[in-house]
């Protein structure tokens, strides 16, 4: 049964309607790149899987059953996402925030401490964060910080995180180690979805990319299928060449600047 | 274990530094008004109950006096907390959502109608429930996040103070100055007879603060975060209506008295930081002491006259708010 499966969906903002007649299914254990220009709706798809954004037509269910059907609260414990920004950051030491994920299995009387604080431990430890915990998030470096509040998620649910832009803003050597640690995640058995505007980033880590374009699916597939010049120039109305990562051996994408387009 | 420690480091450092301060300011205030007791006199008034003039002046008139100022303290301490996690803005307090405002006009209007002590209290609440009804129209509006709700509640806050300034220019001067006094969170005023039913109200809604200081943590990174959590809707309302209702038995029970919701809070966040189930308790206890010095002071500086604890608030949570403001700058 899949995780996901999203038939004849439209979703949108008051007037605005920004995802049209989107059908999809989602399956455990993929890991999934979102891509395509600003402005596309990827975001607005995450939206719809985290539920903050409910479908205008078009039905959504989450192993089977519709979401309309299950209450916030049991949809938290087996759903996490990672926001692009928090409203507010406050000074929670990393453990304390972290734990902040056990949140939605607790709140009915149901403290069983140990082993909440298994999991933490847990999501801690996958993520590197033990040297960190005592520290406020607020003192921490982009890097560190966007590695605690994907630990919050997995401490929240294992089964599947959702991320909008994680390693939107970070240094080189601060995207790989969070990317690197969203693959051993997914090796671990998460399902993991995100928003990416890196094409090279999607193709290298994701085992599938979703591809939108004005708020329809442009392309969905593997990289290697559908990474290739002709459909990033369309999905992007850009320049571009696509070669072979030597490293990778995935699809990798070069903008192509102005002055040197003939 | 390191962790362990740390935390228990902390509690027991506000601990220590909270229990004589508190048991200090609690004696100064058994000692010290229009007539000062001998700390000697008041173990042997309070417990074998001689002399009995002393005896009278502390159970009649100081202690319920001081229980008033640590119950309302602690509850407008509370709210505050409430709201600033609620709307995650640091000004959120009854006073500044205009709910103190709302109280004063239904207080002043019973006051001018030389109507009774009941129906002052009983104006009060209606007024404070009706501004927190208008915040909360205005919540829908924009949701709880949002600046915009500040801004209403300052507008609805000079909206009534006008209303209250017009009653005035219709009445006696004797009604005004009774009236201003109310106003002016004046304690010897403070509603005794309701004191008991009030008190348990309020403890009742202290401890409801507290079964909700894991929501109050994650609901202060934002809505959406809250929502990812699966806290709803209905949950953030009845945290709204906890708030509202500490805010609107305090204010009826005793006045105008801002910015204990205010200042409270923020300084108490220094030491215990941002958890709200250290923050909570820890801001009730001082927010009461604070009201409790601030009473005491106002029978004190000038007496054989009184100057309502409101103004004493006022005056010196002014001055705190603006020191802290220049020193640290404005981060939010």
């Amino acid at each position: 049964m899949p995780l996901f499966s999203l038939n004849n969906i439209h979703a949108g903002y008051g007037e605005q309607v920004v995802l049209h007649d989107i059908s999809l299914a989602i399956q455990p254990g993929e890991f999934i790149g979102i891509i395509g220009p600003n402005g596309a709706g990827k975001s607005t798809l995450l939206k719809l899987l985290s539920r903050q954004l409910s479908p205008r037509e078009g039905t959504l269910k989450f192993k089977g059953q519709d979401v309309k059907a299950i209450p916030p609260y049991r949809y938290a414990p087996q759903v996490a996402i990672v926001h692009q920004k928090l409203e507010n950051l406050l000074p929670f030491t990393v453990e304390k925030f972290v734990s902040m994920g056990r949140f939605p299995h607790q709140r009915f009387f149901n403290r069983a401490k140990a082993r909440h604080g298994q999991v933490v431990e847990k999501a801690l430890d996958v993520m590197d964060l033990d040297p960190l915990r005592e520290k406020p998030i607020t003192q921490l470096s982009g890097g560190e910080q966007q590695r605690s509040f994907i630990a919050r998620a997995v401490a929240q649910a294992e089964q599947v995180i959702l991320l909008d832009e994680p390693v939107a803003h970070l240094d080189i050597n601060h995207v790989t180690q969070v990317m690197d640690h969203l693959v051993e995640l997914n090796r671990k058995g998460t399902t993991i979805i995100t928003v990416l505007h890196d094409i090279n980033l999607a193709a290298d880590y994701c085992s599938r990319i979703i591809a939108i374009k004005d708020g329809t699916i442009f392309t969905d597939g593997a990289p290697a299928e559908i990474i290739t010049y002709q459909a990033i120039e369309s999905l992007f109305d850009t320049v571009c060449v696509v070669h072979e990562n030597p490293i990778t051996g995935k699809p990798y994408t070069y903008p192509v600047p102005g002055k040197y387009r003939k | 274990m390191k962790k362990l420690t740390m935390t228990k480091k902390r509690n027991l450092f506000i601990t220590l530094l909270i229990l004589p301060a508190g048991t200090g300011i609690l004696l100064m205030a058994m000692i010290l008004g229009q007539v000062n007791i001998a700390p000697s006199s008041i173990v042997e008034a309070l417990f074998h109950g001689t002399p009995e003039t002393v005896s009278i002046i502390l159970y009649k008139l100081r202690i319920p006096r001081i229980l008033m100022a640590l119950i309302i303290g602690a509850s407008l301490g509370a709210s505050g907390v409430l709201y600033q996690a609620l709307l995650k803005n640091p000004l959120a307090e009854p006073f500044t959502l205009g709910i103190s405002s709302g109280a004063a006009c239904g207080a002043a209007f019973a006051i001018i109608m030389s109507l009774s002590t009941g129906f002052i209290f009983a104006g009060a609440f209606a007024g404070s429930i009706f501004v927190i009804i208008l915040v909360y129209l205005l919540a829908r509006k924009f949701g709880f996040s949002s600046p915009a709700l500040i801004l209403g509640g300052l507008s609805l806050s000079f909206i009534f103070s006008s209303a209250v300034l017009l009653l005035f220019a219709f009445s006696s001067a004797d009604q005004v100055h009774k009236a201003l006094m109310w106003l002016m969170g004046d304690l010897s005023l403070a509603r005794y007879d309701y004191l008991g039913r009030s008190a348990m109200a309020l403890g009742a809604l202290l401890i409801v603060t507290l079964l909700y200081s894991r929501h109050l943590n994650i609901l202060s990174f934002g809505d959406d975060f809250a929502a990812s959590h699966g806290i709803t809707r209905s949950e953030i309302l009845i945290i709204f209506w906890v708030a509202s209702m500490l805010a609107a038995i305090s204010v009826s029970l005793a006045g105008v008295i801002g910015f204990i919701g205010l200042i409270t809070p923020h300084a108490v966040r220094v030491l215990s930081g941002p958890e709200h189930r250290v923050l909570l308790p820890v801001t009730a206890v001082t927010g009461g002491l604070l009201l409790v010095m601030a009473d005491t002071m106002g029978r004190t500086i000038v007496s054989p006259y009184e100057i309502p604890a409101g103004i004493i608030m006022g005056f010196f949570g002014g001055i705190f708010f603006l020191v802290i403001l220049l020193k640290r700058g404005w981060s939010g």
